[in-house]
């Protein structure tokens, strides 16, 4: 009993992590048609705040979150002014502004990846934090594990939240639905795509943020976590959030699984025949109706 | 320039660069070598994704596959029928694959075939430690240098003529009518999924072949250095930078492009990475075109200049 339940939560606190790379992506995605493969480098920095927070000024990473969560949002602001605006506003397509982006992002992601190298080295870096173990039913996990779960899904829940009952998560959603109809009814892009643009890294950093409280960073982290988080994006469908959530879950729960039954190295293998076999199933997504 | 000329033409410069182990230094040859192999990738590259504008992020893929034919079967079989074996299981890879996700558009596109180097490098490193017991595998009795020299140009012209004949033919055309609107050429009669499937097998052929032709240059192969992305990467940046819909564009920037980077890249590695992801926003932002986009306006500046000349030249005999 206590083994499976060891093995579905190790499932479930990874996928929380995905979870949470994936809504941020998915917004973007969604509502600007960005294909930002250099989300996970943002990610990546996240970790490296945090990481910088705790050694250098001995702050706890937890308090320090909120902190990710705004320089994070400022650097996205800034990113998107000088990135995407200009692509969103002279490409004649919608699948040009994606192949644009996608170029562009690209570019990003080597500038941001190497000058991460450049500022802090290839070694892996870490630090310990509530590593102490705690024992539920039976199974045994270590705390920071079960602290990054509760605030993975908290932060899911908490967008969720704001998307489903605020005016600004409805003005999200309708542009996600109709452009055109929602500047009809005064909906101002200008304002709406830099914001959720923001959010979508915060998002990242936040879990860049959890993940270092867990695991060795290194600048090369992010971009596992960008393919996965887009696997998890095909899996729940493009633009659902609810989607990508659950999609996350449900990824962690396979790997887990796939792990333990036949290698860890067969790890993206496992992730890629999953994508490969729902792009071709299903290519709405799992939960398309 | 019409089809014929081109194709001499290209075949004149294969001849004169022939000359070069005989007439060069071997660090000035090994530096050539890296150009034509950039020229021969970037070419091919462009042959299919220029064309179609399905944009493909598998080269390091394909190059990889084509090292490994040659890692695995050098030790039994000549040099000379290695590389079009390697060329071949790129190809044959590249149909299996298009033959599933080609009817794909956009993102999905490029973001499945971004992951199959990852893919495939994960499964050789898989079946290399669970079946072979090792990580890499070294290479003994290669071939001496001019003959990996003149295998790439071979095969870096090969491409050149094959993309060539290709923008020609109707084949070309079909390519490129899918790229403008594929429902269009759907409707006027193009078989696109053969058509996609085709292309894209062709172009992954002389990633392939290229591939088994440059991985005796490393006596040590193992997955991480030869389904290296930054040779993807590499490819995609200098066939944007040239311009994707032309041939010449790619050439051109292949040549200064694999002279930066041997210079560059090993005094400065990140620094390096990082201009050239500079670069590559600036240039997609600016001048989504590439640089041959340029030539169309700098011949139409200087004609209205000529024109302007000959107009006050005539105005002044006049008056």
């Amino acid at each position: 009993m206590g083994f499976w339940l060891e093995l579905v939560a190790s499932g479930l606190i990874t996928g929380g992590i995905y979870a949470v790379v994936a809504i941020g992506l998915n917004l973007q995605y969604g509502l600007m048609r960005i294909m930002n493969i250099s989300h996970g480098e943002f990610l990546m920095l996240g970790a490296y705040f945090t990481w910088l927070a705790h050694t250098v000024l001995k702050v706890n990473p937890l308090v320090f979150l909120p902190v990710v969560a705004v320089a994070l949002f400022l650097i996205g602001l800034g990113v998107y002014r000088l990135c995407f605006r200009r692509i969103s506003r002279t490409s004649p397509s919608v699948e040009i502004i994606e192949a644009r982006s996608l170029l562009v992002s690209f570019g990003l992601m080597f500038l941001v990846q190497n000058a991460a190298y450049l500022a802090w080295g290839a070694d892996l870096r870490g630090y310990s934090f509530l590593d102490e173990p705690v024992e539920i039913a039976g199974a045994r996990f270590t705390a920071n594990r079960l602290v990054v779960l509760g605030f993975a899904v908290a932060a899911s829940l908490a967008l969720l939240a704001v998307l489903r009952f605020t005016l600004v998560g409805k003005a999200v959603r309708a542009m996600m639905q109709s452009p055109t109809g929602a500047q009809l009814v005064g909906i101002d892009t200008a304002v709406l795509h830099p914001t959720v643009f923001g959010v979508g890294l915060a998002l990242a950093g936040v879990a860049g943020a959890l993940l270092s409280m867990v695991y060795e960073i290194s600048p090369a982290m992010g971009e596992p976590y960008t393919v996965t988080a887009l696997i998890v994006i095909t899996l729940g469908g493009l633009g659902s959030t609810l989607g990508a959530l659950l999609g996350g879950f449900l990824l962690g729960v396979v790997e887990a699984f796939g792990m333990h039954f036949t290698s860890p190295s067969l790890k993206m293998l496992l992730s890629y025949g999953v994508f490969i076999l729902v792009l071709l199933a299903r290519p709405k997504g799992l939960f398309a109706r | 320039m019409t089809l014929r000329n081109a194709v001499v033409m290209t075949l004149a410069a294969g001849i004169v660069l022939a000359a070069a182990p005989w007439a060069l230094s071997a660090f000035a040859l090994s530096l050539l070598l890296t150009c034509l192999m950039y020229a021969g990738l970037t070419v091919s590259w462009a042959m299919f994704s220029g064309a179609t504008n399905y944009l493909s992020l598998a080269t390091a893929a394909f190059f990889g596959i084509g090292a490994y034919v040659t890692a695995w079967g050098l030790a039994t079989l000549p040099y000379a029928v290695v590389v079009p074996l390697g060329g071949l299981a790129a190809a044959a890879f590249a149909a299996l694959i298009g033959a599933a996700i080609l009817h794909l558009r956009g993102a999905y596109f490029a973001v499945l075939t971004f992951g199959l180097g990852e893919l495939v490098r994960h499964a050789i490193t898989y079946s290399e430690k669970s079946y072979a017991h090792t990580v890499g595998r070294v290479l003994t009795d290669v071939p001496e240098a001019p003959t990996v020299y003149l295998t790439v140009l071979f095969l870096a012209a090969a491409a050149i003529v094959t993309c060539l004949a290709v923008r020609a033919s109707r084949f070309g055309l079909a390519l490129a009518g899918i790229g403008a609107d594929e429902e269009r050429a759907q409707t006027l009669g193009v078989n696109t999924r053969r058509t996609k499937i085709a292309g894209f097998a062709l172009s992954a052929f002389f990633a392939g072949a290229l591939g088994a032709a440059m991985a005796v240059r490393w006596t040590y192969i193992e997955p991480n250095s030869v389904f290296n992305p930054f040779i993807g990467f590499q490819t995609v940046l200098i066939a944007m930078v040239g311009g994707a819909h032309t041939v010449i564009g790619p050439l051109a920037s292949s040549i200064v492009f694999s002279l930066l980077t041997e210079f560059l890249r090993l005094q400065f590695p990140y620094l390096f990475l990082i201009l050239l992801g500079l670069l590559l926003i600036v240039l997609v932002l600016y001048l989504p075109g590439g640089i041959a986009s340029l030539w169309p306006i700098a011949r139409a500046r200087i004609g209205a200049l000529g024109a302007r000349l000959a107009k006050l030249e005539s105005g002044g005999a006049r008056g």
